[in-house]
Parts: C-alpha cells; sequence; structure tokens
C-alpha cells in the first residue's frame, strides 16, 4: 500500500526540498512507494487542498522551516491535524533554524532594520495588507506541537532522508543515532590542550589532524553525527548546524562547558577570542536554547 | 546544611572587608530567590562554618552542593534562570587549593563565557556570580552572600519569575 | 455585472518562497488590483550584525536552499572587499566552478521541475498532474536526463564547497580546500554527456517553445527596465560590472558593483514583505526593473562561449531586442544552461584548476566596508557588509537576487490578469496537444 505524504513549508530556504530532489535516480526507488498529496514547493497543491483533507488521513507528513509568522504557526497546526506521524525536518524545524538568531532583537527593532532603516530603502512602512502579522520570536516547532520524529541537519542530507523515508514508509521508529560529527572525521585526534584559538582565516589549517587541536574551533565534538563530517572533510571547521548531539539540552552552553575543559589558556583571553558568543557557540539551534526561552519569556511578560 | 543563616537581616548591619560596596536600593518587597552552587570540600564547608559560628547571613540562598565547581554543567546554571531563579551563585575553592586539582579553573573558563554570553542575549549578567571561599573563610562566604542579595535586590526580580 | 470579486491563489506554488497571489476585480469586471504578497521573512541584515565577517559566508548560504552558491561567493567577496584582500588566481577559477556548477544544476532544476511541467503536460492539465514526478514517469527518457544534468553540478558544487545545500570552502583570502586531481578527472570525464544532454535539452526546448509560440509571443509581454553583470560587454556571472537596460534597449547605467546605491532603491509596497527594487533615477513605479536570464541575455552584447553564442544569436533573431517578453525568460534560461556547461568544460581542462595555492597566509581583518556581487540564477545578488577593526560586521545590506523581480512580477500580473479576466486572450491562444497526455 502507498503511503499518503505531505510536505509543507513554513518559512525556510528550501534547502530540505533541495536536498529530496538531490536523491536524483535515488527517487526513483521512493516515489512508488508515496503518493504525494501536498507539497506545494514542486507541485500545485494549495493550502485549501491540505484543509480540507480528513483528520489523520495523512501517513506521514514532513514539516521543513519554523513559524515566523501566523500563517506559519496556522499550517504547522494543520499538518499536527491531518497527520498520523509528523516529522520535524530539518533544525528549522527541530531547534528554529537560522532565523532563530533572530530573538536577540525584538520584533520591533528587527522590522526596524528591514524596512525602515535599510540603506537602499527610499519610502519606508511596515507592509500590513494581505500579509500575515510576524510572531513575537521564533520557537522551535516541536515546543508549538508534538512531533512523533525528529530528522535535524541543514538540511539533513540526502542519504539522512531516504534512512528516514524507508523506516517510516515500512512503519519501523526512526531514532537518531548517539554519535557526534567526530564519530565520522577521520582526522587523527590528540588529547586536548589548547593553547590559542585561531580564528577560520588565520593561517593554513592542516587537513591530517583534528582542527580543534590546531585551535580552531570545531564544533564537531558537541554536534551529532548525520552529516558524515563533510565540513571537517573539506578542510572546514564544523560549525554544529546539525544541532546537539542526542540528549543534549542546550548545545551552546554545552560546547561552553567543553571548552573550558578543554581550553589552557587564561579565561580572559579565552573570553577575548570570543566577543560574539552566540554567533559562535549557536547557529542553527539558537531558538532551542535557554536564552532564548528566558527572553521570550521576558517579552512576553512585558507586552501584557 | 549550613546552619545559622538567620532571617531578615540585610548587609547593612555586617562589616564590610573588600572594598565592594553593596547597593543599598531595594525593590519593595522583592525577596531575591538565588541558587547557590557550593563546592563540598570548600564552600559547602565555609558555608557551614559561617553557621556554626552564628554569623547572619540573608536567607535567601538555596544551597547545591556538588563535589566540585567543575562539575557545574553552564546549562544548570541557565535552566535555574529559566526556572525563575532571580541570581545563581557559584561558590568554590581557591586557585590552586581545588580538591581535584584544577576543576575550578575549568569553572573560571566556563564562567566568563557564560557571563558574556548572557549579557549578548541581553540578561543582566550580575544575576551570576562566581566567587571562591576557603573550608575557612566561613566570614569571606556570607559576605558573598550578602553582596549578592543585594545586588539581585538592586536588579529586579527575574522577569521569567512565576509567583 | 457581477460583484466585485477578489481571486485568491494561496500559496504560490513550484518557487522557493512564500508567496500568494491577490487578484480584486471591479463591479465592472475590470481587474482594479494584481499583488504579489511576499509573506514572510527572515532579517538576516539584522541578525548579521555582531558576527565574525569571516563566518558570512556561512550564514548567507542559508538565505536560499536552491542557490547558496552565489550567496557563498557574494558574501565571501564582501568581506575581502572590506578588508582589502585579493584571493590567489587558482582561488577565483575554483570559485568560478562552483558557480558555474551551481547554474547548470539550479537552471535544470527550473527547466524541468518548476516550468517544464506547464508546457509538457500543458497548462490546462489537472494540477496535480503538472510537477517533475509526472515527467519523470511519462518521459523516463527526458526525467533520467534531467536528474542526472542536477546530479552533476550538485556533485560538483559538493567536491569544492563540502556539500551543495550549503557550501562552506570560501573564506576571506580565498579557498580552504583546493580542487582535488581526483575530483577534477571525475567530472571532467562525464563532461562529455553533459555535452550532450544541454544540446538534448536546447532541442527539447526550442521544440517547446515553437509549440507555445503564442503564448510566448502573446502573453504577458510587459516592458521593464532589466539588470545584469557583464563583463567587457560579455555574458559573466562571477565577477563584472552592472548594467542598467531602459525598455527601450539602450543602456543608461555601467556601473562597479560598489557604487550600487546610485542606482538600487528599494520601495516598501503596503502588502508584501520583500520590497520592490527599481532603478533610482528613474523612481518608482516607472523605474522597475528586472533581472535572472532573461534580463541578461537583453543586457549583454555577446556570450562567452561559442555554443552559447550560437543560441543567443537564434534566440535574438526569433524575438529582436530588447525582449519583454516574460516566457522567453524560459528560453534565456536554457542559453545560459550551454554557456554554463562551456564554461564548466574550460575551468576542469585548466591546469591550475587543481593548484594547492588556493589561500593566502595572511588576511588581517580591517575596519571598513565591502560589497560582493555575483550574478545568482534569479538575478543580480549583492550583499555589503561594514566590519569594525575586530573585522566583527557592525551592519549589513542584501539585496537578494529573486528581490529584484518582485516588481516586474508584480507588473506582469497586472497585464496577465487583464488579459485573462478582461480581453480573456487565454482562450484565443494557439496551443500544442501536450506531450505527455
Amino acid at each position: 500500500m502507498t503511503k499518503r505524504i505531505a510536505l509543507a513549508q513554513l518559512t525556510s530556504c528550501w534547502g530540505c526540498d533541495q536536498s529530496l530532489v538531490d536523491l536524483h535516480l535515488g527517487l526513483l526507488t521512493v516515489l512508488p512507494e508515496i503518493e504525494i498529496v501536498f507539497w506545494p514547493a514542486l507541485v500545485d497543491f494549495k493550502l485549501k487542498d491540505l484543509e480540507s483533507m480528513p483528520n489523520q488521513s495523512i501517513h506521514i507528513g514532513l514539516v521543513e522551516g519554523s513559524c515566523r509568522t501566523e500563517e506559519d504557526v496556522h499550517l504547522l497546526n494543520v499538518m499536527r491535524e491531518k497527520s498520523r506521524t509528523l516529522v520535524a525536518w530539518g533544525v528549522c524545524s527541530c531547534y528554529g533554524g537560522i532565523q532563530g538568531l533572530a530573538n536577540q532583537w525584538n520584533l520591533e527593532e528587527l522590522v526596524d532594520r528591514k524596512f525602515m532603516k535599510a540603506d537602499t530603502v527610499t519610502d519606508p512602512r511596515v507592509p500590513s495588507e494581505n500579509v500575515p502579522v510576524f510572531t513575537e520570536t521564533v520557537q522551535p516547532n516541536v515546543d508549538i506541537v508534538e512531533f512523533d520524529a525528529m530528522l535535524p541537519g541543514c538540511p539533513p542530507t540526502s542519504n539522512n532522508l531516504l534512512d528516514a523515508l524507508t523506516a517510516l514508509i515500512s512503519g519501523k521508529p526512526f531514532d537518531l543515532p548517539e554519535k557526534s560529527v567526530c564519530d565520522q572525521c577521520s582526522k587523527v585526534k590528540q588529547d586536548k590542550h589548547i593553547k590559542e584559538f585561531h580564528r577560520t582565516h588565520e593561517g593554513h589549517i592542516d587537513p591530517s589532524k583534528c582542527l580543534l587541536d590546531q585551535g580552531y574551533l570545531c564544533l564537531g565534538f558537541a554536534t551529532i553525527g548525520l552529516c558524515g563530517a563533510i565540513c571537517p572533510n573539506v578542510n572546514t571547521p564544523c560549525k554544529g548546524c546539525f544541532g546537539p548531539v542526542v540528549r543534549v539540552r542546550d548545545h551552546g552552553a554545552k560546547i561552553i562547558s567543553a571548552l573550558g575543559a578543554i581550553s589552557e589558556m587564561e579565561p580572559e583571553k579565552l573570553k577575548e577570542s570570543f566577543p560574539d558568543p552566540i554567533g559562535s557557540f549557536y547557529f542553527t539551534d539558537y531558538a532551542a536554547s535557554y536564552l532564548s526561552r528566558i527572553r521570550t519569556e521576558t517579552r512576553r511578560k512585558k507586552k501584557r | 546544611m549550613p546552619t545559622g543563616v538567620s532571617n531578615g537581616l540585610t548587609a547593612a548591619g555586617q562589616k564590610s572587608t573588600s572594598s565592594q560596596k553593596p547597593k543599598t536600593k531595594v525593590e519593595g518587597n522583592f525577596e531575591p530567590r538565588i541558587l547557590a552552587f557550593c563546592c563540598n570540600w570548600c564552600s559547602y564547608a565555609g558555608a557551614d562554618l559561617a553557621g556554626t559560628s552564628r554569623m547572619q547571613m540573608p536567607p535567601n540562598m538555596r544551597i547545591i552542593r556538588v563535589n566540585c565547581t567543575g562539575r557545574i554543567d553552564p546549562v544548570f546554571v541557565l535552566d535555574a534562570l529559566n526556572q525563575g531563579a532571580d541570581g545563581v551563585l557559584i561558590s568554590g575553592c581557591h586557585p590552586g587549593d581545588c580538591h581535584y586539582t584544577s576543576g575550578n579553573l575549568k569553572m573560571k573558563s566556563r564562567f566568563v563565557l557564560l557571563q558574556k554570553m548572557l549579557e549578548e542575549a541581553g540578561i543582566e549578567p550580575e544575576r551570576v556570580h562566581l566567587q571562591w571561599a576557603s573550608a575557612a573563610e566561613g566570614d569571606v562566604f556570607t559576605q558573598g552572600v550578602t553582596f549578592m542579595v543585594e545586588r539581585i535586590k538592586a536588579l529586579g526580580p527575574n522577569p521569567v519569575r512565576k509567583d | 455585472m457581477t460583484g466585485e470579486k477578489t481571486v485568491k491563489i494561496s500559496p504560490v506554488t513550484r518557487l522557493e518562497g512564500h508567496g500568494d497571489i491577490t487578484i480584486k476585480l471591479g463591479k465592472d469586471g475590470k481587474v482594479k488590483d494584481a499583488q504579489f504578497n511576499i509573506t514572510s521573512t527572515r532579517f538576516f541584515e539584522k541578525f548579521l550584525e555582531g558576527r565574525f565577517a569571516e563566518e558570512a559566508p556561512r550564514f548567507a548560504p542559508r538565505i536560499c536552499g536552491i542557490c547558496p552558491e552565489p550567496h557563498h561567493l557574494a558574501s565571501v567577496k564582501a568581506v575581502e572587499e572590506a578588508w582589502g584582500v585579493s584571493p590567489p588566481p587558482a582561488a577565483v577559477k575554483v570559485r568560478r566552478l562552483l558557480i558555474n556548477a551551481k547554474q547548470l544544476s539550479s537552471h535544470a532544476l527550473h527547466f524541468f521541475a518548476l516550468a517544464a511541467p506547464d508546457f509538457l503536460v500543458g497548462p490546462f492539465a489537472e494540477p496535480v498532474k503538472r510537477n517533475l514526478v509526472t515527467i519523470v514517469k511519462a518521459l523516463p527518457d527526458v526525467g533520467k536526463m534531467a536528474l542526472q544534468m542536477m546530479q552533476f553540478g550538485q556533485e560538483l558544487a559538493a567536491a569544492i564547497g563540502g556539500t551543495a545545500i550549503h557550501p562552506v570552502t570560501a573564506i576571506p583570502g580565498g579557498m580552504l580546500n583546493p580542487f582535488s586531481e581526483q575530483n577534477r578527472d571525475k567530472f571532467l570525464k562525464q563532461i562529455a554527456d553533459i555535452k550532450q544532454w544541454t544540446t538534448d535539452t536546447l532541442t527539447l526546448a526550442k521544440k517547446i517553445f515553437e509549440d507555445y509560440w503564442d503564448v510566448i509571443t502573446k502573453l504577458g509581454v510587459v516592458q521593464t527596465y532589466y539588470i545584469g553583470t557583464h563583463n567587457k560587454g560579455a555574458h559573466e556571472i562571477y565577477d563584472g560590472s552592472i548594467r542598467v537596460m531602459d525598455p527601450d534597449g539602450s543602456v543608461v547605467a555601467d556601473i562597479k558593483p560598489k557604487d550600487y546605491r546610485k542606482c538600487f532603491a528599494e520601495y516598501v509596497p503596503e502588502h508584501s514583505y520583500a520590497t520592490h527594487v527599481y532603478y533610482k533615477p528613474v523612481g518608482y513605479p516607472d523605474g522597475v526593473w528586472r533581472a535572472g536570464t532573461l534580463a541578461r541575455i537583453n543586457i549583454v552584447d555577446k556570450m562567452a562561449t561559442p555554443l552559447a553564442q550560437e543560441a543567443f544569436e537564434e534566440m535574438r533573431n526569433r524575438l529582436g531586442h530588447p525582449i519583454h517578453a516574460t516566457f522567453a525568460y524560459h528560453w534565456a534560461r536554457i542559453v545560459e544552461l550551454v554557456q554554463a556547461m562551456e564554461e564548466l568544460e574550460i575551468l576542469l581542462k585548466d591546469p591550475q584548476i587543481v593548484s594547492k595555492d588556493v589561500k593566502l597566509s595572511v588576511v588581517q581583518p580591517k575596519k571598513g566596508d565591502g560589497v560582493g556581487c555575483v550574478e545568482a540564477p534569479r538575478g543580480t545578488l549583492i550583499h555589503h557588509y561594514w566590519t569594525d577593526e575586530q573585522g566583527i560586521i557592525t551592519k549589513a545590506n542584501m539585496i537578494v537576487a529573486t528581490n529584484n523581480n518582485v516588481g516586474g512580477i508584480e507588473k506582469t500580473l497586472m497585464e496577465v490578469a487583464k488579459q485573462v479576466f478582461e480581453q480573456k486572450t487565454h482562450q484565443k491562444l494557439k496551443l500544442p496537444k501536450p506531450m505527455i497526455g
């Protein structure tokens, strides 16, 4: 029996859809198993088609992106209603995504910068006709509705998608691996004694050695091992874009914890190495952090 | 559990031996709820000493004893703030005295990054504080607690606090 | 006399981004308003503030999952200009390889998955049938060819950038990783196939354009300004000067990217979170321009490679200059596909492409500002960053490629709405029997 699948896009970059398309010929093995009933990214279904489906009539619902507007929230709720198994597809859905970094500022400040003060804008105003209102902050979708499975990634690789879809289509559970990026990285690793941190453009990275050992902030140690260590493989420090290792409650806080243990320098020097801790220790999961939650609640109370 | 923590006292009646003067502004009836992580070997013993010596301390601390401040994951501090703690105090051994050699140094490194990150996120960095107090320094512990309470009173309650 | 009516299309499908269409019809059946409502935005310009500038190329690709490579490169170029840094020539070649790999896969994706369904299955087929899946099932050879072309481009992009979605290796001062001989050999081996498939795509595309000639020449022909990049008059997507052309086909501006603010201005509509970009000296709405494939074909004097030049001349002979027919965007896209394929072959055959000297040893951040400009598949892309002495971003301004088209799309929408609702043009068009029944 083919499974009915819906793929919904909230505010996102389309990268997860592109990753699915990037199965390329592999699509030919997946497509016969599924009946796509909703996928505006590539197929001409409209929102009202989804809304008019009977509840729980979709076997597997995949939600990409996070809630930046009330329309996103509505679509998320509709997907929950109509789907038996709801999957948080990509880090935007699991942890808020890169747009979660906007939570560092109030909504007024964000809107102001874009519509009122942008350098090339000649007649500022805040649009309000036929456009949905923004949410005060970006919250991870998993905080808004209940999900049945999570597939983090920025985007999840085509192989991750194939594994997840294969499991879900055959009714098996899809569990995240208890691995970090380091487990998938082939570089030579030493005991950690970092005397100095370098910014990524400084010097030349030795491709055979662990990047962290060389003093580059590679976050592979705290990041879930789903991607195959694609960035270290091309001599580039991991930025943690797939989110934390399983059971880690707050990615950036865990990274600080590890840095405290492995850096051998004066604390003041460590502090100076990271003038932007939020940007260095969070990337796609700031919205899921305690900091973001505290600020979200603070703003919510102030509004009352 | 440290004894001798008396009620209803402010820093006004305490000897001030450090150069740091506490603010005296008091925010209405606001009584801060402060979580204090104390390492077993130095600060917890110091707190105990403060109690048995009948040193007067404001009652606002909830103390969690850890073996070493090196055990403290920054997540604990953030979780406490997220749950509504008005402040988090971490009290450990002086550098060089750590029972596990360098746990407190790891704490110091974590702390400076954590505090900077709080500030960047728009949360008052003064809500968290790190101090060193040895087993013999009941007075230092007491003073640290007293100053902390004053600082937090001046900041006001944690906006997230549910009452 | 009918009542007032609002036609709502929600959402627009087969595109990257979030959009609705709202068309208001008056009691007399006349089109009163046609709106392209872009219904979300993420405020990248704000949350880039305070970041290490060398990390910006890691943030920027997340603006778009179909064209992350242009964002990656425009971003690194902006930082390099702010810091006064020039990467080694081999690094520039590797970046050109990257952007052309993406051009190939994006144009193939767009043509086969986003556009062709309307033509191959027919515009009046059931909506649920108009998609890539139908093509793959009904025309398996075409579908397979499409997927393999996309695969080549994506895999080449991944070999250079670490991953195709989102690439990571461009850094101020060059590239963090050289292009390996092993990869060069692997992709060069496939070039003959890519060449054949590109030629086949061009043949298929031309047949489609002949079949739909009525649609191309009669529906949605709208006069606008055009903007694109060129290198001494030749078609160029990595690095060049920006040309603006008026609706009569005259070049009215030719500027270096760093002077973009002389030409670029943004109008904030009431009904869209994406602004309308327009030619500043002329004002809004007369100065609304279009970017992307057709715009580039309009503003250049020639293509940069021989087969593409042939395809270009054939298109211009058929449609003239400047070309205002919106559906001709698809033809322009295929002409560019040919150039992308030829550029890839030239670069893969260049011995310097595997050079190990792809990164400066010393890169010094400084206070300044820089503009990085490339052509993304959908238009001219600008990243402008200001940095402090530590090399931390203090401000960012971005004109993303599609943004250049929102005003033009809305203008076309109004025209087509009138044609459909008032003139009933769609009922009089000569349409072919669809290739897929």
